[in-house]
């Protein structure tokens, strides 16, 4: 492979990480929902939201499955 | 609101257009602020998206410490903005103080085609397949080994991130120290059957905006 090829190459790769973790890593928020009907509440849910990449979540669950 | 980053409450929303909108804001609390745009739209989360958002923060990252967030978070109004900021702030505070100075980089070793490999000896038997799967995962917990000794004086924290191909490290590096780190990883690379190495960053410090010992003591 050629140097421009190789850094090119490279670059790509390295886009991919770095996109991976813009979805995958950083500060995640955390939120309260509160269901009602007509101004009544009926149901609290502490919500955590988790956004990540398929294959994080899929080791994640595949990693409780077995410590379960 | 699209969120981008939690940062000092003395920081500035960088010039410049977001995602959606011709400008960033600063949302400020008494410990933290927090980069925003108001983005009526909802966001598709596509690559290009999800590449600009990347850039936005990378180039916030140069001017002041910052913990981004997690593309795509957003919340309604201001308001919760704020609750959250008020709700967080004592912790964002103390991270940003020791993220001071720091950025994340990713090593990636990836050797050529693992799954030719592995597809070659699953034609030939299962005990084969098996072999050779075992081989390809020893040989990546090898390459972690090497690399975490290889970056010890270097990485204040390391993580092992997960992989489809090869192996994956985020090392969290003082500035001045990402040269050294990158030339004595690409200098490993030359000196042995490595593969493809790959140094990605310095970027903003994805995988440590929360100190993991510190959470699990």
């Amino acid at each position: 492979m050629s140097d421009a090829m190789e850094r090119w190459s490279n670059d790509q790769v390295a886009l991919v990480d770095l996109i991976d973790r813009v979805i995958g890593g950083g500060v995640v928020i955390s939120g309260d929902v509160v269901i009602g009907i007509a101004g009544v509440d009926l149901v609290y849910l502490g919500l955590r939201l988790v956004l990540a990449p398929a294959h994080e979540v899929e080791e994640s669950v595949a990693l409780r499955r077995r410590s379960a | 609101m699209l969120l981008y980053a939690v940062v000092p409450p003395d920081a500035t929303a960088p010039d410049g257009k977001g995602l959606a909108s011709p400008r960033l804001e600063t949302i400020r609390s008494a410990l933290a602020a927090m980069i925003v745009e108001e983005c009526p739209d909802r966001l598709h989360g596509t690559n290009e998206e999800s590449r600009t958002f990347a850039e936005i923060l990378c180039r916030l990252a140069t001017t002041t410490p910052l913990l981004p967030i997690r593309f795509p978070t957003m919340l309604t109004t201001r308001s919760a903005v704020l609750a959250e900021l008020q709700a967080n702030e004592t912790g964002w505070s103390k991270r940003l103080a020791e993220l001071r100075g720091l950025s994340e980089v990713v090593i990636r070793a990836k050797w050529p085609d693992p799954n030719g490999e592995l597809d070659a000896a699953s034609r030939r038997s299962g005990t084969s397949y098996l072999e050779s799967r075992a081989a390809a995962l020893r040989r990546g917990d090898a390459s972690i080994a090497e690399i975490s000794e290889l970056v010890r004086d270097w990485a204040r924290d390391l993580k092992v991130l997960p992989s489809q191909q090869g192996i994956r490290i985020a090392c969290l590096v003082a500035d001045a120290d990402i040269p050294l780190l990158r030339d004595a990883v690409l200098g490993w690379q030359q000196v042995g059957d490595h593969g493809q190495v790959v140094v990605g960053g310095p970027w903003p410090p994805f995988s440590f905006v929360v100190d993991q010992e510190a959470e699990s003591a």
